[in-house]
């Protein structure tokens, strides 16, 4: 009865989440259900079996594969654990100058996603790579950084350790430094005051950052395809469907391993920190107190500080160096320098620009506009199963972007598009752009609820009292107060979605149709091409990196305008 | 114009009744039956400790809430099923809720640009209420430039400027500082008289709402306990739960028994012995507040119409104007406030006290 009349109540809030939920369902669950559908039926009968997954568990290169994604995982958040460490505890613990050089620089890896700078890390870092030549010229040895998994797990843990730093700092930043005084009132101190109270109130922090780190790398496609190691995971399920065809039983098989391994990370640490209520900071609380560094503990930080920055610049600087150098090979740096590279790509493959930006602006559009609606359905309406659009948004989380290529192209192989001759729905252009979107949805839904939630119901509220009808409530009241939220939900769909990968390696089918990634991905493939590849790799870094300063900026200033002490 | 606001709001001041109202949050019964007549022009009050339902209440009244059975009448008009925007009343919120990507100008000016009033008029009407409220130079600030009474001050403005037929008021002082508090009820008090208009005030402060309001409704638990003038409340509690939130109170639980005509209160232990004006035969209580009793000396004979107690001073507060004493008599312990002499020493712990009420200050509650 009363669901009935809550929707008779409100027939456009009502549409609005019946709209959203079937885009959900189209493009999102069908295609996933779908994936787990192929991998669990007989290929040839359409029945139920569990044969598919034994193959693979008796093939060699499956096991291995297997096993070397999650050494790969674990062994990359431990190197970006060791990266982090020492950094998050720098900056919360000592006044440091340092501190400032750790946090800006401490987001560069994330602007520019592993695979782009891979090259450009074995160049620097390869066995023929400037590091070794030096090493082997001055003391006689090599260091083997990117022999096979190595490789992956140093450019991995290098670009993906700040998820751990941010997370960890924002950890200790919120301990309250009366948690710290009274353990030293009770007579803890030193390292272990650190071990027995600061690390335990900080694990949440690092905790979450590590799983993030572990799911990104497991699922990542880009980065070993272009290192050329192939017996991992992902891999393995985009050749299978790129060189057997999408009947192959064995790409689905991967995908679902794909989504329960990280799934089941998620989980893990979640359960892990189930009932820890650790946001310490009361009222007048700070951070950790800080004290001054002694002159050689100074001198120890600025070291250590110093060798990971340079690492974390290092493909950024090995990038630049391939998309100006004319021929580098066996040489500690390019033979001379050029702008040809930057020349060809804007001359012979403009398209993939225009391409990132046409999909990433609407795949962003798209974000923001089902993140306002979801984030307003569930936060501020009553309407029955609003909780269920935010869990079905958000579990694209955990579905790498392989999966929903693959659940792209079994689900809509088979439609074509009416007024196009012979083109499919799974290879069109608008395609990838809905499959950005999806995968994009959380970043931008998160961002979306975070920013309602800091605008206080009694805010529209008052705006009702005075007699402003919903709609309009929305339009001059919460969508103006949540614009900081909605752009940077917006940045940061688009900034990824122009850098994502295994999902559109999946859905292009003509390189006119391809993104910047993609044209990365091509260009990279042989010699020759590496050097406009990295043109193409500086040209994504700088949109991406200049569009998150700039909202950064946007953002930034907004909030100091309308600073006030919200209560409730 | 002409004519102001003022004038049209004294012949309009509207009414407002709820009539069996019934609200419940999933299994959480919220307000239980709530009847409620508040008079045009009045200033009422919904006194009652946090969580009791009274802010659910005004929420209610202005359509934030939906109760589950019952009726919101506004001057002769239902209103139960009207959404927020078309019921014509002002609210306050606690904590303002100005909007702070406007202008306080832009802010006041929203309630009239929604009802589509000419340009000229919103201008004029805005600087007549800010000026009201005294903020008129501080137009173009941003409310995060304001201090917490000046946004307060254009909360205000910003409801009496659209001219509401009731302005509802949740807890509107709370976020002052206890001078600033005191200020602005008077305030509050002097522009509600100027305006005419019909007020709900929710406060848990029973200072608050004894200084400002006509009446009050104590509501505790979802359910109105008492409704009346601060005083009628304060003298003539109707149950415990009133005469406890209002003022400190002494109780002595016991019974009551009709003798020779006379209603005579005994309490359980047999030590309180007193006949009380008001209270029928059965288990009963007495009510009396400390600045009632008086101190006597130790040898003092029984004055006829007073009530004599012995005891011993078990616990001291200096209060600064009064000095509380907790004295246990019997198996009691009573408080009694001694007005405090400049130079006058208190009695100590464990000194014998005696001390006399008279009957006419006793409440007496039957159960």
């Amino acid at each position: 009865m009363r669901v009935i009349s809550a929707c008779r109540e409100h027939p456009g809030q009502t549409a609005v989440m019946l709209l959203i939920s079937i885009f959900l369902l189209a493009f999102l669950v069908i295609p996933v259900v779908q994936v787990v559908f192929v991998a669990f039926m007989d290929a040839t009968t359409g029945e139920f079996t569990l044969l598919n997954f034994k193959d693979f568990f008796s093939t060699a290169l499956f096991r291995e594969s297997f096993w070397n994604s999650l050494y790969v995982g674990a062994m990359s958040v431990l190197v970006a654990s060791v990266f982090s460490m020492p950094l998050a505890y720098f900056t919360s613990r000592f006044e440091f100058r340092g501190a400032i050089i750790i946090q800006s620089l401490g987001i560069i890896p994330l602007i520019m996603p592993p695979f782009v700078g891979a090259v450009a890390m074995l160049m620097l870092f390869g066995r023929n790579g400037s590091v070794n030549l030096l090493l082997d010229q001055w003391f006689g040895f090599t260091i083997p950084f990117m022999e096979g998994l190595n490789g992956v797990i140093f450019v991995q843990s290098v670009h993906y350790f700040p998820f751990i730093l941010i997370n960890l700092s924002a950890a200790l930043q919120n301990i309250d430094r009366a948690m710290e005084e009274s353990a030293q009132n009770l007579g803890c101190s030193g390292l272990r005051l650190f071990r027995r109270i600061v690390l335990p109130l900080a694990m949440p922090g690092y905790m979450a950052g590590a799983s993030l780190v572990f799911l990104k790398v497991f699922d990542d496609l880009g980065t070993p395809l272009l290192l050329n190691v192939n017996n991992m995971l992902a891999p393995q399920a985009y050749l299978r469907i790129a060189s057997i065809g999408i009947k192959d039983p064995m790409g689905y098989v991967i995908s679902v391993i794909l989504v329960v391994i990280a799934l089941s990370s998620m989980w893990l640490a979640m359960l892990a920190l189930r009932g820890k209520e650790y946001a310490t900071v009361q009222k007048g609380g700070g951070g950790l107190a800080k004290r001054r560094m002694r002159p050689w503990e100074k001198v120890f930080a600025w070291i250590v500080v110093i060798a990971i920055m340079s690492l974390v610049l290092a493909p950024h600087f090995g990038l630049t160096l391939l998309s100006f150098g004319t021929i580098w090979s066996f040489s500690v740096v390019p033979d001379a320098l050029t702008l040809d590279h930057f020349v060809a790509i804007f001359a012979e493959t403009p398209e993939y620009m225009t391409n990132t930006v046409l999909y990433s602006f609407l795949a962003g559009l798209i974000d923001v506009i089902l993140g306002t609606a979801i984030a307003y359905i569930v936060l501020r309406t009553k309407l029955i199963g609003r909780q269920w659009l935010d869990y079905t948004a958000m579990a694209a989380v955990a579905i790498p972007g392989l999966v929903i290529g693959i659940g792209y192209l079994r689900t809509f192989f088979g439609y074509q598009v009416p007024w196009l001759e012979n083109q499919s729905f799974a290879t069109w252009w608008v395609a990838i752009v809905i499959a950005l979107s999806i995968r994009r949805l959380p970043y931008a839904l998160r961002a979306c609820t975070a920013a309602l939630q800091q605008v206080s119901a009694s805010l529209e509220e008052s705006a009702e009292n005075l007699g402003a009808n919903k709609l309009s409530t929305v339009r001059k009241i919460v969508v103006p107060l949540m614009a900081g939220g909605i752009l940077a939900g917006f940045v940061t769909s688009f900034a990824t979605a122009a850098v994502e990968l295994g999902m559109t390696l999946m859905l292009v089918s003509k390189n006119s149709d391809g993104p910047l990634s993609y044209g990365i991905y091509v260009y990279m493939q042989s010699a020759a091409g590496r050097g406009p590849g990295a043109a193409l790799g500086i040209v994504a870094v700088l949109v991406v990196g200049i569009c998150t300063l700039l909202s950064h900026v946007f953002i930034e200033r907004r909030q100091r305008k309308y600073a006030m002490g919200q209560t409730d | 114009m002409n004519k102001t606001e003022h004038d049209t709001a004294t012949t309009s001041a509207v009414g407002v009744s709820l009539e069996g109202i019934d609200l419940s949050f999933g299994k959480t019964h919220v307000l239980k039956g709530i009847d409620l007549q508040i008079e045009p022009g009045e200033f009422f009050a919904f006194l009652g400790p946090s969580g009791c339902g009274k802010t659910t209440l005004l929420r209610l009244i202005a359509g934030f809430e939906s109760a589950q059975a019952g009726r919101v009448i506004i001057g002769d008009q239902e209103v139960s099923h009207l959404p927020p925007w078309r019921r014509k009343l002002g609210m306050v919120f606690q904590s303002y809720a100005l909007w702070p990507h406007m202008t306080v100008r832009k802010n006041v000016a929203f309630g009239l640009e929604e009802r589509r009033v000419p340009r000229n008029e919103v201008k004029e009407r805005v600087e007549k209420a800010l000026n009201l409220v005294g903020l008129l130079d501080l137009a173009r600030r941003r409310p995060s430039q304001l201090s917490g009474g000046q946004q307060q001050r254009v909360a205000l403005a910003r409801t009496i400027v659209i001219e509401p037929q009731v302005l509802l008021l949740d807890e509107p002082l709370s976020n002052l500082d206890a001078k600033l508090r005191v200020q602005m009820r008077r305030e509050l008090r002097q522009l509600q008289r100027k305006l005419s208009v019909t007020t709900i005030f929710v406060t848990h402060d029973q200072e608050e709402a004894n200084s400002t309001a006509d009446r009050i409704a104590v509501i505790n638990d979802g359910v109105v306990q008492q409704i009346g003038t601060p005083m009628e409340l304060y003298d003539r509690p109707a149950n415990l739960f009133v005469a406890n939130f209002l003022g400190v109170a002494n109780v002595v639980e016991g019974s009551m028994t009709e003798e020779n005509g006379k209603v005579m209160f005994h309490s359980s232990d047999g030590a309180v012995v007193v006949s009380v004006t008001e209270g029928n035969q059965g288990p009963g209580s007495i009510v009396f507040r400390p600045q009632n009793l008086k101190i006597l000396s130790q040898d003092a004979k029984p004055e006829s119409g007073t009530m004599q107690l012995s005891g011993t001073v078990e616990h001291r507060e200096f209060l600064g104007g009064v000095v509380r004493y907790q004295v246990a008599v019997g198996g009691h312990f009573i408080l009694v406030d001694a007005p405090h002499q400049r130079g006058e020493t208190a009695m100590s712990e464990g000194t014998p006290m005696t001390f006399c009420l008279n009957s006419d200050q006793i409440i007496g509650l039957t159960q």
